[in-house]
């Protein structure tokens, strides 16, 4: 599904005292199978663009087209079954006695067959290493395994695009970097994913492509290294040391993941 | 380390201590802390890292008087937090991690002061503290502004001053910046890190790049402490990191890989110095 935000602006509260601008104009295209990183501060409009994108919330002005189509055209429950969104801090959600119950929710509610809902239940934790909680209730969970279990309640649908808001906020740095991989592994599975986060390493690591907002317009958009190499004093560590290092060495590459600056500053003359 | 805690022992000259402290959640099989033993001596700044799942909350609740231990002793500035939670509040402040949930007063310099009303204390010393507490986060000139207008960092900034403006001996850090972008982080921590020596802190996080000036690291998992160790043994111990489901974080990652020291370097800044300066003396490690 090729999805695509077409000047898309969105007030809240219109006409009152309250009205507040929190998109203005925004375009963006989310390709089959990529990527596609949302950064910018607090505030910026992250959250309030991706609910754009399953019509939980619809522009203003401008439209969302799914495969060149108005969304507005498609039924909702189809629209959000093939654009599954995870909310931030979604385990605030569960609220099924046990895990499987939980992740089986929404797959039940599109009329499938029992055993193909359970199939897709037993798919979604496997696939979130999730399989070994499927009998435990959700409130005896740590937190990362609650965060894995709400996702696998919106994998369940098989959804398109997997829409992920701030995934990995308040986990402890393995359980993020095992997202990361999910996340890499959906798109091999050819899911596409769009990652909000405030955290531009992480950004750095799996984002095929980049739209940066602030205060509601996208400020820049690109490949990673387009947009992170235009304003290094805000880009993940990895850009910065490499722009520090630019002035006296302008021969340096424009390296954004981990493993391929390592590589450059290894290749570095008499570092 | 084998023996967690050892010199450290609960002792009068403490501003925190916890001997054999357990807990269990009703209906857990497996208990939130077990045998937890530390000491924080006045003016230490001691960070705790973990799992999630790892025990971290429950101590920052056990510390104030939220839970009370099924067994062990806890003493906060002299005092049981299980049965003088309201003095030990007094004495010991507790910055969460959403700043949302905290901020209530229409006005910057109102919420501020909002903890001394509860505390009773007089309005015209109340307004001195209100502006210590103000000037030490840099928020003067924002006495008027109302909270929602701020940034995710700004609130965090106003719900510290709150905290100062009580005149804790302790401040406990409960994930303070992780609900903050980087810019946030960065000024929160700038913050954080000028309380030092005046107040004992205890910092706890996900971040290892905001403990990398700590005076020691302790590491909760499963309920036990795993270890009491400075930042600089702890941060090379890879074997150590893994166990406890830590990372480095990038910086601290690229100059070890580049076989410089990884505790010394934090910020890209620090590293690309780092960096340059080896490149020049032609040394190769």
């Amino acid at each position: 599904m090729t999805l695509e935000l077409k000047d898309v602006s969105h007030v809240y509260a219109p006409g009152t005292p309250f009205e507040v601008e929190a998109l203005r104009g925004v375009s963006l295209v989310v390709e089959p199978g990529e990527v596609l990183g949302i950064v910018g501060g607090t505030g910026s409009g992250k959250s309030t663009l991706v609910k754009h994108m399953n019509l939980l919330l619809t522009p203003t002005i401008g439209e969302v087209l799914v495969d060149g189509v108005d969304a507005r055209s498609l039924k909702k429950s189809e629209l959000r079954r093939r654009v599954g969104l995870v909310f931030q801090f979604p385990e605030s959600a569960l609220f099924a006695p046990t895990v499987e119950e939980d992740v089986a929710f929404a797959p039940r509610q599109l009329g499938l067959h029992e055993d193909e809902a359970r199939e897709r239940v037993r798919e979604s934790l496997r696939v979130l290493g999730a399989e070994e909680l499927a009998t435990r209730a959700p409130f005896t969970l740590s937190g990362g395994e609650k965060r894995r279990v709400a996702i696998a309640g919106v994998l369940a649908m098989k959804p398109e695009v997997l829409i992920l808001d701030e995934p990995t906020a308040g986990l402890d740095p393995a359980t993020r970097q095992d997202l990361l991989a999910l996340i890499l592994g959906l798109r091999e599975a050819g899911i596409s994913v769009v990652l909000v986060s405030h955290d531009l390493d992480e950004v750095a690591e799996v984002a095929d492509r980049v739209s940066a907002l602030h205060e509601g317009r996208v400020r820049a958009a690109g490949t990673p290294a387009e947009v992170f190499y235009r304003e290094p004093a805000q880009a993940p560590a990895t850009v910065q040391v490499v722009s520090l290092l630019k002035g006296s060495r302008p021969e340096i590459g424009a390296p954004v993941r981990f493993k391929e600056t390592l590589e450059t500053l290894r290749a570095l003359r008499g570092v | 380390m084998e023996n967690p805690g050892e010199g450290t022992r609960p002792g009068g000259s403490f501003a925190v201590s916890c001997e054999n402290v357990s807990f269990s959640y009703p209906g857990s099989e497996r208990p939130a802390l077990s045998e937890v033993s530390f000491g924080l001596r006045p003016g230490e700044y001691v960070g705790v890292v973990g799992p999630n799942g790892g025990g971290k909350s429950t101590l920052v609740r056990l510390l104030n008087g939220l839970l009370r231990p099924d067994s062990g002793h806890i003493r906060v500035s002299d005092r049981d937090p299980a049965t003088e939670p309201f003095e030990v509040r007094k004495r010991l402040g507790v910055l969460f991690q959403n700043p949302d949930n905290g901020l209530v007063a229409p006005f910057v310099e109102d919420d501020v002061a909002f903890g001394l009303e509860n505390l009773g204390v007089a309005r015209h010393e109340m307004q001195g503290r209100v502006a210590r507490a103000i000037r030490a986060v840099g928020l003067e000139g924002y006495e008027r502004r109302e909270p929602d207008t701020l940034s995710g960092g700004e609130k965090q900034r106003v719900a510290l001053a709150g905290i100062l403006a009580t005149e804790p001996e302790i401040l406990v850090l409960d994930e303070p910046t992780s609900m903050l972008d980087t810019a946030g982080r960065r000024e929160v921590l700038r913050y954080l890190k000028a309380l030092r020596p005046e107040k004992t802190v205890l910092h706890v996080t996900h971040h290892l790049e905001e403990l990398t000036g700590a005076d020691r690291i302790l590491v909760l998992n499963g309920g036990d402490l795993i270890a009491d160790e400075t930042p600089e043994r702890f941060l090379s111990d890879a074997d150590l990191l893994r166990e406890n489901r830590l990372v480095l974080p990038v910086v601290p990652r690229l100059a070890l890989e580049l076989g410089l020291p990884p505790t010394r370097l934090s910020t890209p800044e620090e590293l690309a110095e780092a960096i340059l300066a080896r490149a020049e003396s032609g040394t190769r490690t």
